[in-house]
């Protein structure tokens, strides 16, 4: 077999693809292991009695809940501003961008924190709040806000550069030929994004069930009310109850597995490479 | 530096590259390899700069084996397609470049490096960019600077890669003979591959024309064009109308009429080929011989006319090249019949032999 | 004809979009995020300084910024690595590992957390090994860095894979012909090219790292003056309803982040400009 890269040395790729795995297995391979391995240390009835066990249960259920609302809500986010940016140009868009990419950037214990200055008993609105019985913080909405402020970007920022790159000559053509705007938008548009809108929904899928930080300041982590199921995770390792933490834990890092399978396949169809961490 | 490359071997999977190939190229010439794509010119030129290794055969540098000698000590100055300059240094940083990575008993001084890059660059008259990067450069400029980079190394042997290729048509006429006036004054032993025939034929001392592997002739530019060996080199260099005929002691029977030729044997098939400005059209067939054919379009080329016929006997498509005068006569009688004759052809019968037709 | 705000186009849906996005984005972001900063303004010069030169939180500063520093320049020197191997070599298994990188990304902190310690721990796969040596990883400062490079590690290896598979080996061979050992080639020709999504996925890793909160509190010992990092004393003092203490931690945090953000994007248009 030919040597595809001659001019290195000949030691260089033994040297780096074997530093590569063992870097790789520590850091990658081996957490996968673990999780796996300490949830079924105890059997499967153990496991399965920790996952469907009433606390559980509702952690799944409410971590169900804040996808169902929050997915759409940031897909349809995304789509609108994505339309926005890619197809028109106008002042103040590089701060739009900036704005919208912010969320990103910030830590999830800050996006916490924000929404509890402005909601919490102490807050801007607090005393409003009370006053008429409505609770933000320590409760449902709370954590469905901060999930929205922390995962808004991601849809976007899969398909701004998607729409971008398409142009606008596709949409002015089917104008030209009578279709109205919305017509346009559904048989034009969207079929052109679906992959790239597939990848971003995953994406933000995942980020919002394993959602962590934000979720733990806001939610007051009362549990079989306000626990999701990473902060589910936290309380079960918190009293040593390690099984039923790890068995909690495998589910997500399923999750986390299948994700990345589907962005495998997804990248195969489009024939490109991309990165959840661009 | 003379090169002599013996035996030269190499395939890629299925596919072969090269099929022994054998070349002496001496000191001080100009070297043309020509070819189509997949001739196997790209390969060879990158087997003797060492950043391809054959499958066997050998390489000499002045009759000494270097076939086993790594790319960076062959003293090969190599220029790419795309000039590979490196975008983040300057053009004096990049021509300085093999000077600088000298290991420190052969790195010369900072000062003369200095002076070496800059009788570099006046030599390819760009001394007045020497602190431009190359994105601040037209191709032309790049072309010249990579050019400036492989010598600065002083090597024995000057390889290009297709170097005009990624540039426009007048920046790419411009450097030909610029390159030519280069080698005339250093007289470096240069190798370049081209597809392009022009550029083989105007800047070459010599031309290897090589087809799938297989050097099908080398020779001047005017042995090349004038004494092709094969069809191959016929019709790659230079335009070409094909015919069928049939000989027969002596006479090739065409379209609808006999041509007198030696005699090359009976009931032959025989393939004739004629260069555009070999043709002659008449409007009246005073002196005979003539093949019947109507005008189908023409078309100014610079001094010339470019007239494509289509003979009525066996619908062949005729491009002929006439002067403007010739063309006003004909012009007159466009609607009428033609006469197409030929004052020099190539007869090719299936014993692979050639035959000189002059009428 | 100079247009003023907007380019005329064809297409509908301008106001609608805009509308919604910037509604979107003044409801869910701007608003929460000047809440944060028009608090900062409700606490007077003094007592924003007692709050940040309190030693704990100092502390909590000193580790935080010198974890994620440590963490970043071991993803940049591995990540380089990794991302050579994936763009340059084949191997059995290439496909699985290549999808693998994103993993952290994909995984929920608190899972990563829980695991990482689980490993580290004196009595896990690795911890054990590393016992006999006197060498503690979990539940130490260490456990800290560990966690940050799991959680940093795609950045580099993502921004910089890319440049490395666009590399045109041409450069390498010119570089070779002209004499040039490969380190020379290495360090002269390619390293520099690679310069700014180097610096770029180092910025973001430890960005990153920065800000991170859930893998961090299970795999340190949290003890105050010793392993607390930033994140964490924000959480506790939010959970004493000390929200003076918080903001002003907060928005030295959020401040850092936009120094970083700003130099990223300066990196961006310095490399664009230089059409590297």
């Amino acid at each position: 077999m030919q040597n595809a890269h001659p001019l290195e040395p000949k030691w260089l790729k033994p040297l780096l693809l074997g530093t590569t795995l063992l870097f790789l297995a520590i850091f990658l391979a081996l957490p996968l292991g673990v999780v796996f391995s300490e949830a079924l240390a105890k059997g499967w009835k153990v496991y399965w009695a920790s996952i469907s066990e009433p606390d559980a249960i509702a952690a799944i259920k409410l971590t169900l809940l804040v996808v169902l609302v929050t997915v759409p809500l940031n897909t349809v986010f995304g789509v609108a501003t994505a339309w926005l940016i890619a197809k028109f140009e106008f002042r103040g868009k590089g701060l739009l961008i900036t704005l919208i990419d912010l969320p990103f950037a910030v830590s999830p214990v800050i996006a916490g924190l924000i929404f509890v200055l402005l909601f919490g008993s102490q807050g801007w609105f607090g005393a409003w709040l009370s006053s008429h019985d409505i609770r933000i913080v320590f409760a449902t909405p709370g954590i469905i806000l901060a999930t929205l402020f922390i995962t808004s970007p991601f849809v976007a920022r899969e398909i701004i550069p998607l729409m971008q790159e398409q142009g606008t000559d596709e949409e002015e053509s089917a104008l030209t030929l009578g279709a109205s705007g919305w017509q346009t938008f559904w048989k034009v548009t969207l079929p052109n994004i679906k992959w790239g809108l597939l990848y971003g929904v995953i994406l933000s899928n995942a980020r919002v069930m394993g959602e962590f930080g934000a979720v733990a300041v806001v939610s007051g982590h009362i549990r079989g009310m306000t626990t999701t199921m990473p902060l589910h995770v936290e309380i079960l390792y918190g009293e040593y109850l390690f099984t039923a933490a790890f068995a909690v834990a495998s589910l997500l890092t399923l999750l986390a597995l299948v994700t990345l399978v589907l962005k495998s396949f997804i990248e195969w169809r489009i024939g490109k490479k991309r990165s959840l961490a661009h | 530096m003379s090169i002599q490359i013996s035996h030269i071997n190499k395939r890629f999977d299925n596919f072969t590259a090269l099929d022994n190939i054998n070349l002496t190229i001496p000191d001080g010439e100009l070297v043309a390899l020509l070819g189509p794509s997949g001739s196997g010119k790209t390969t060879l030129l990158r087997i003797i700069a060492g950043l391809e290794e054959a499958d066997s055969g050998t390489i000499y540098f002045n009759g000494e084996d270097t076939t086993a000698t790594h790319v960076r000590d062959r003293g090969v100055g190599f220029v790419f397609q795309h000039y590979a300059l490196f975008r983040h240094m300057s053009v004096f940083e990049n021509v300085a470049f093999g000077l600088r990575v000298r290991p420190k008993e052969t790195r010369p001084s900072e000062e003369e490096i200095k002076e070496r890059v800059h009788r570099l660059l006046q030599l390819i008259q760009l001394d007045w960019i020497a602190n431009r990067y190359p994105s601040q450069l037209s191709g032309g400029q790049r072309q010249r600077v990579a050019l400036a980079r492989a010598l600065a190394v002083e090597p024995k042997v000057l390889l290009l890669d297709e170097p005009f290729g990624a540039l426009d048509a007048k920046v790419r006429q411009e450097l030909r003979q610029w390159l030519r006036s280069l080698h005339d004054e250093i007289h470096i032993t240069s190798v370049f591959v081209t597809h392009d025939q022009e550029e083989a034929l105007e800047v070459s001392d010599k031309i290897v024309v090589m087809n799938q592997g297989k050097i099908e002739q080398i020779g001047t530019p005017e042995e090349v064009y004038d004494r092709p060996a094969n069809p191959f080199v016929y019709s790659f260099l230079g335009n070409v109308n094909l015919f069928h005929a049939r000989v027969e002691q002596g006479s090739l029977h065409l379209e609808n009429t006999e041509l007198n030729t030696p005699d090359l044997g009976s009931s032959k098939e025989a393939s004739l080929f004629v260069r555009p400005h070999e043709i002659n059209i008449s409007i009246d067939n005073v002196l005979g011989g003539g093949i019947e054919a109507k005008l189908i379009g023409w078309r100014l080329v610079g001094p010339r006319v470019r007239v494509e016929l289509e003979t009525l006997h066996a619908h062949q498509r005729v491009e002929a090249e006439i002067s403007k005068v010739e063309w006003q006569t004909i012009k007159a009688h466009e609607n009428d019949t033609l006469f197409v004759h030929f004052s020099n052809a190539r007869i090719y019968t299936n014993e692979a032999s050639w035959n000189d037709y002059v009428i | 004809m100079k247009w003023h705000f907007r380019k005329p186009s064809v297409l509908p849906g301008f106001g609608l979009t805009l509308g919604f996005s910037l509604t979107y984005v003044t409801l869910l972001v701007l608003i929460p995020l000047g809440g944060l900063l028009l608090y900062t303004t409700k606490l007077s010069w003094s007592e924003f300084g007692a709050v940040i030169s309190d030693p704990r939180v100092v502390a909590s500063f000193k580790l935080s910024f010198g974890a994620s520093l440590i963490a970043a320049v071991i993803n940049l020197v591995f990540g380089l690595i990794v991302a050579w191997t994936l763009a340059r070599y084949d191997f059995f298994g290439k496909k699985i590992v290549d999808a693998l990188v994103d993993l952290p990304f994909a995984l929920p902190t608190a899972v990563a957390g829980i695991a990482l310690a689980a490993i580290f721990a004196s009595n896990g796969w690795i911890g054990s090994l590393l016992e006999p040596f006197g060498i503690q990883i979990a539940y130490s400062r260490a456990g800290v860095v560990v966690a940050l490079v799991f959680i940093g590690l795609p950045f580099v290896v993502r921004t910089v894979q890319p440049v490395i598979e666009e590399f045109e080996k041409e450069f390498e061979e010119a570089s070779t012909s002209l004499g040039a050992s490969w380190w020379q080639t290495f360090s002269r020709v390619i390293l520099p090219s690679l310069m700014p999504a180097l610096l770029t996925g180092f910025a973001l890793s430890f960005a990153r790292a920065l800000g991170e909160y859930g893998s961090i509190i299970f795999i340190s010992s949290n003890m105050p003056f010793v392993s607390e990092i930033v994140p964490l004393i924000i959480v506790t003092k939010l959970s004493q309803f000390d929200y003076v203490g918080a903001t002003a931690v907060g928005t030295v945090m959020l401040l850092a982040t936009f120094v970083i953000l700003f130099l990223i994007n300066a990196i961006q248009i310095y490399s664009r400009e230089k059409s590297l």
